[in-house]
């Protein structure tokens, strides 16, 4: 059975980034628990850091990247960064609208809409998916199991979500 | 790892031993805590300000009064004890040099001897070795307990200091006191003028290189003063900068009166040194 999840390229993930206290506990246990669920081979889809952040999280769990054609996903973004004055893109106010499209699509999940999704706004709105837009297609056929995590703890919106192919 | 009595440090820590006076007429807080249960505020406040290490003296460093063992061990023992029972979790320094002293505090419940005299009594090691207890080996250039230094002049200061607290360290292994419960300590003003301890300070990373800990004490002392022409009271900054330089070296106890103060300095540094991580870093990492 194919199964499919998706973190965020939050760089306090990796390990060279720890603080005594985790800024991003939360957000980290559910990266974990959904990366450890994917239980088998997986196949990272990502950008140069969000590969980074995809090692780490495989390796805490134990596992590696692969290449099989049988392998899971992990797919590694993140809806915007400029969501409010103190995000770190400051506030751009398309960015709710764009994150609430992007949260709906990824919620049903909706491929169509996830693959037609607006490149360029995304870059504006420093919205890292075009992890998200190339692996629209493996969202065809699979349900939902979880959206783990939807928040913006640092005015960035991440999402941990789990699919799996339909039965 | 290091051994101070009951209690273990791994090696990447660095402690707060705060300074708790039963005495009335000590430099800095000029008697603030010479009544018991002052003396014992001030260690619930350090305790809470997170200080590992309380260190309890019944003498002032300076000339003065005569103070016998006898009412030394009067202004200690008990309160020892009594500190003992109420916070099982700190260690508990003695600030004498006196065998007799140290044998009694050991009893009621002391983890180290802090002998600021550099080994002025020769069964403090033996006591220490007893008991179990871990021992602070200084270098006063082998001055007599309570003088101040005067036209003390070295061929060179820090050889003559690594020598002397190398040799007392080497007294207390030999009298039986674990290796990993025994600290060195340069003894800023102890037998030395501003210059030396300005020369000790600059080259405490060759003190910490020879593989003991070192423990320093700095707080408000007279080589701060006079570097900076400020009176007792004003000498908080100038302490805390000739902190990070020893946290810089790596040196792992700070004996000082102002906890939070020094334990900020001494956090922000070791992580500058690579030893300690940020307490929490997101700032560009969303």
């Amino acid at each position: 059975m194919t199964r499919v999840a998706l973190v965020p390229g939050c760089l306090a993930l990796l390990p060279e980034y720890a603080s005594l206290d985790d800024p991003v506990e939360e957000l980290r246990s559910a990266c974990l628990a959904a990366v450890a669920w994917l239980n088998e081979d997986v196949r990272v889809v990502a950008g140069a850091q969000g590969a980074r952040v995809a090692s780490a999280l495989l390796a805490e769990v134990g596992a590696a990247p692969t290449s099989s054609a049988e392998a899971a996903y992990l797919i590694v973004g993140n809806g915007s960064a400029r969501r409010s004055e103190k995000a770190p893109g400051h506030l751009d106010p398309r960015a709710a609208g764009f994150d609430e499209l992007l949260a709906r699509s990824l919620a049903k999940p909706d491929a169509d809409a996830l693959g037609a999704l607006d490149r360029g706004l995304a870059a504006e709105l420093w919205a890292d998916v075009d992890p998200i837009v190339e692996s629209a297609d493996l969202l065809r056929g699979v349900d939902t199991v979880a959206i783990d995590y939807d928040a913006d703890p640092y005015g960035v919106r991440y999402w941990v979500a789990r699919w799996a192919q339909r039965a | 790892m290091l051994s101070l009595g009951r209690h273990d440090f791994g090696d990447g820590e660095a402690l707060m031993m705060a300074i708790v006076n039963r005495t009335p007429d000590s430099f800095f807080d000029k008697g603030a805590t010479w009544a018991e249960d002052a003396a014992f505020e001030r260690v619930r406040l350090v305790a809470s300000q997170g200080a590992e290490i309380v260190d309890i003296g019944g003498i002032k460093a300076a000339p003065g009064v005569e103070i016998g063992a006898a009412e030394e061990k009067a202004r200690v023992v008990d309160f020892v004890a009594r500190v003992r029972e109420e916070f099982p979790a700190l260690v508990i320094s003695v600030d004498t040099w006196r065998a007799e002293v140290g044998d009694a505090v050991c009893a009621a419940g002391a983890d180290l001897i802090n002998d600021a005299w550099g080994g002025a009594d020769p069964e403090l090691v033996d006591v220490a070795a007893a008991h179990g207890a871990a021992i602070v080996c200084t270098h006063t250039g082998g001055v007599t307990p309570r003088t101040r230094p005067y036209r003390i002049e070295y061929d060179d200061v820090f050889r003559d200091a690594i020598d002397s607290t190398l040799g007392y360290a080497q007294r207390a292994l030999d009298a039986g006191v674990a290796k990993e419960s025994i600290v060195i300590d340069p003894a800023h003003d102890f037998g030395k003028n501003t210059f030396h301890s300005l020369e000790i300070t600059r080259r405490l990373g060759e003190m910490v290189e020879t593989g003991w800990p070192v423990l320093v004490s700095l707080s408000n002392k007279d080589f701060v003063g006079e570097t900076l022409d400020q009176p007792v009271g004003e000498r908080l900054l100038g302490t805390l900068a000739a902190t990070s330089v020893c946290a810089l070296a790596g040196a792992r106890i700070y004996r000082v009166h102002q906890v939070p103060e020094t334990r900020q300095t001494v956090d922000m540094v070791w992580t500058i040194a690579g030893r300690r991580r940020p307490t929490r870093a997101i700032r560009g990492l969303q």
